[in-house]
């Protein structure tokens, strides 16, 4: 009797494993602009970030690193990560969200969704809603978008010195490449 | 009289070349690009599994910092590799990948950027191999 029991629990557990689809990276492109016209471009890209897609429901979580963002001049890195981003107290910037309506099945007809989730960043959380489109090439699901940050509400204070050189609006452009994770 | 005026050409000369060096250094400085793991010494040296055991204790000192790590290659990816099973390297060629073969003990040095929670693994950017 016993011994049935913990099968069937066994045979529950092995089919949900079974159906987990989920899809991840850990090589996301995440990148930011925010440079103001007619001073050289703030900018910075961070190719690590890890992204899990669950294909059944929609859900998506990312994960990216501070210190793994890299700027072309040494300077602005260094005061990225130690004046505006407190990158060690604060590694990292995390998000939560759904993917509105998502199907996998759909994704020849509709291929542009709602994002809607939880930005933290510097232990701030901010509500993001934005479109993203995601295409599936034989394994891979493609998931890419643009969304805007501004770095007041993430408590981001900019000295006034420099203010007028960064933009009050921060563009955020994201593009995953995910594959199967088994 | 005249050596005085002399003098002065001197000093004004001399004032000039210095601010001019200053200058040429101060504007290096502004707009050098960042360090390449290559050149930098890494911070640690060390075999992969007595390296996870040292980020459990301090996380936050290590991050940013270039380590050197040794390991085996316990997953090839196409975007990078994994050091046994907890530390994953992603290169700065990515064609570096390309000479590694699944279970090959290597050494690497690469910038460490964070603890990933969604994965429980290790993240080191840049990478190079060393050996």
């Amino acid at each position: 009797m016993t011994t049935n029991k913990i099968l069937i629990v066994l045979c529950f557990l092995l089919s949900l494993q079974l159906q987990a689809q989920k899809y991840y990276t850990r090589s996301g492109s995440t990148q930011f602009e925010g440079s103001e016209k007619a001073f050289e471009p703030i900018a910075a890209i961070n190719t690590s970030t890890t992204v899990i897609l669950d294909t059944r429901n929609g859900n998506i979580v990312s994960q990216v690193f501070m210190a793994g963002f890299q700027f072309k001049n040494a300077l602005m890195q260094e005061h990225f990560n130690e004046n505006y981003m407190d990158s060690y107290q604060y590694p990292k910037a995390t998000f939560k969200g759904n993917l509105d309506g998502f199907s996998m099945a759909n994704l020849n007809t509709n291929n542009t969704f709602d994002l809607n989730g939880v930005l933290a960043i510097k232990g701030l959380e901010k509500y993001i809603q934005t479109s993203v489109t995601v295409q599936q090439q034989d394994n891979r699901m493609f998931v890419s978008g643009v969304f805007f940050v501004s770095p007041e509400d993430f408590d981001i204070t900019i000295p006034s010195i420099v203010r007028d050189k960064i933009a009050k609006q921060i563009q955020i452009n994201i593009d995953y490449e995910l594959i199967e994770k088994k | 009289m005249s050596l005085l005026k002399k003098n002065k050409l001197v000093f004004i000369f001399t004032v000039v070349a210095l601010l001019a060096i200053g200058v040429g250094y101060g504007y290096q400085y502004m707009f050098m690009s960042p360090k390449k793991v290559v050149e930098i010494t890494p911070e640690f040296t060390a075999d992969a599994d007595e390296f996870n055991n040292l980020m459990d204790e301090n996380l936050p000192s290590w991050i940013g910092k270039v380590v050197q790590i040794s390991g085996k290659a316990t997953q090839v990816t196409q975007d990078g590799i994994l050091l046994n099973g907890s530390i994953y390297c992603q290169f700065e060629n990515s064609q570096d990948i390309q000479s590694i073969t699944k279970n090959q003990i290597i050494v690497i040095k690469g910038k460490l950027v964070g603890f990933d929670e969604l994965l429980m693994e290790t993240k080191l950017n840049q990478c190079i191999i060393i050996q």
